[in-house]
């Protein structure tokens, strides 16, 4: 038997992430934008991958920013898997010194 | 195949095509499943438990804060109102999204909405734009199969962590967590269109890095996002 008080956790967290899920799209589906609000639009995806990985580049550990750095010189210039697989051998090389 | 079944199953080529963009992407997931299941499991949650929030809620940034506060009873305001914080930033993804999805009945739409995490919206937007240069319209097949292999990964190995947590150990000197950033520099490439429309990005960086230098939690990725945001509107009116 799951206890109450957890699945009402549970619950309230699914509802407050579903929520933001849904309201960003429902709010601009059947909107036609101005020019400004798609540029607007077309910055975000870029704005929030790099919003979530900027701890990397602030470390305060130098062996982290060698392992970015590599990171994204490979990521400049190779596809997908080679440069996941380059990033991950090299963090867990600098992390291993 | 009748024509019902067709629809509502992903057409092989779009199954396969998005294997083959979310299996890099895996690597990275199944190490952090591992280590929150694990911590999970420290915090008295039991592995049914833990996988009915990692299935329903479906969001590892907000589960890690979850399992941060952790205890028993749970504080339940407390945890519900950090989830709706942390993950504030879908509301800004949802928006990007809404163009490619507009076209969808809602019965179609809601339900991909419920699985947009942030490699699966990622690798959508990112496949949605491509298609678009090249006069496609928005594959749901590819985004739902990419989505449903995160889901599944992601449930099932925080439900091992929890499990064998204790047992698998400290994860990080293998440098898995590293794939993630990996990933989004990648995506970030495909998005590069030159450098006046890549400046919104750089005051992200800044501002979401000097954020997480001072201000303890998540609220680093919102500031960095919002900052972001609005210097793209800032310098949407030039030119």
């Amino acid at each position: 038997m799951i206890d109450p008080l957890v699945l009402l956790t549970v619950l309230g967290m699914a509802a407050a992430t579903y929520s933001t899920r849904a309201v960003g799209f429902l709010a601009l589906r059947n909107r036609t934008l101005s020019r400004r609000a798609t540029r607007v639009l077309e910055a975000v995806p870029g704005c929030v991958l790099i919003s979530v990985i900027a701890p990397r580049f602030v470390s305060s550990d130098p062996r982290e920013l060698v392992a970015i750095a590599v990171t994204l010189v490979a990521a400049a210039r190779l596809p997908l898997l080679p440069t996941v697989l380059i990033s991950v051998a090299v963090t867990a090389l600098t992390r291993h010194l | 195949m009748s024509a019902v079944e067709a629809a509502a199953s992903p057409a092989p080529s779009e199954w396969r095509r998005a294997a083959r963009d979310t299996l890099p992407m895996l690597l990275g997931f199944v190490p952090i499943a591992l280590v929150l299941g694990a911590q999970a499991a420290q915090k008295g949650l039991a592995a049914g438990e833990l996988v009915l929030m990692t299935g329903l809620n479906f969001a590892g940034g907000s589960e890690f804060v979850a399992v941060d506060l952790w205890a028993s009873p749970p504080p339940v305001l407390l945890i519900v109102a950090m989830t709706l914080l942390v993950n504030s930033r879908h509301v800004l993804m949802g928006a990007a999204l809404a163009p490619f999805l507009a076209h969808l009945p809602l019965r179609r739409a809601l339900p991909a909405l419920y699985l947009m995490c942030d490699e699966a919206w990622a690798l959508g937007i990112a496949d949605a734009r491509r298609r678009r240069a090249a006069g496609l319209g928005f594959s749901l097949s590819y985004y739902l199969s990419a989505a449903a292999m995160m889901w599944s990964t992601w449930v099932a190995f925080t439900g091992l962590g929890a499990l064998f947590g204790p047992a698998v150990g400290d994860l990080r000197p293998w440098g898995f967590d590293m794939a993630f950033a990996a990933i989004f520099l990648v995506l970030l490439r495909g998005m590069w269109t030159g450098v006046r429309a890549a400046q919104p990005w750089l005051v992200s960086l800044v501002a979401a890095g000097s954020t997480y230098l001072m201000v303890p939690g998540g609220w680093y990725v919102l500031v960095g996002a919002v900052s972001g945001v609005a210097a793209a509107w800032a310098l949407g009116g030039r030119s």
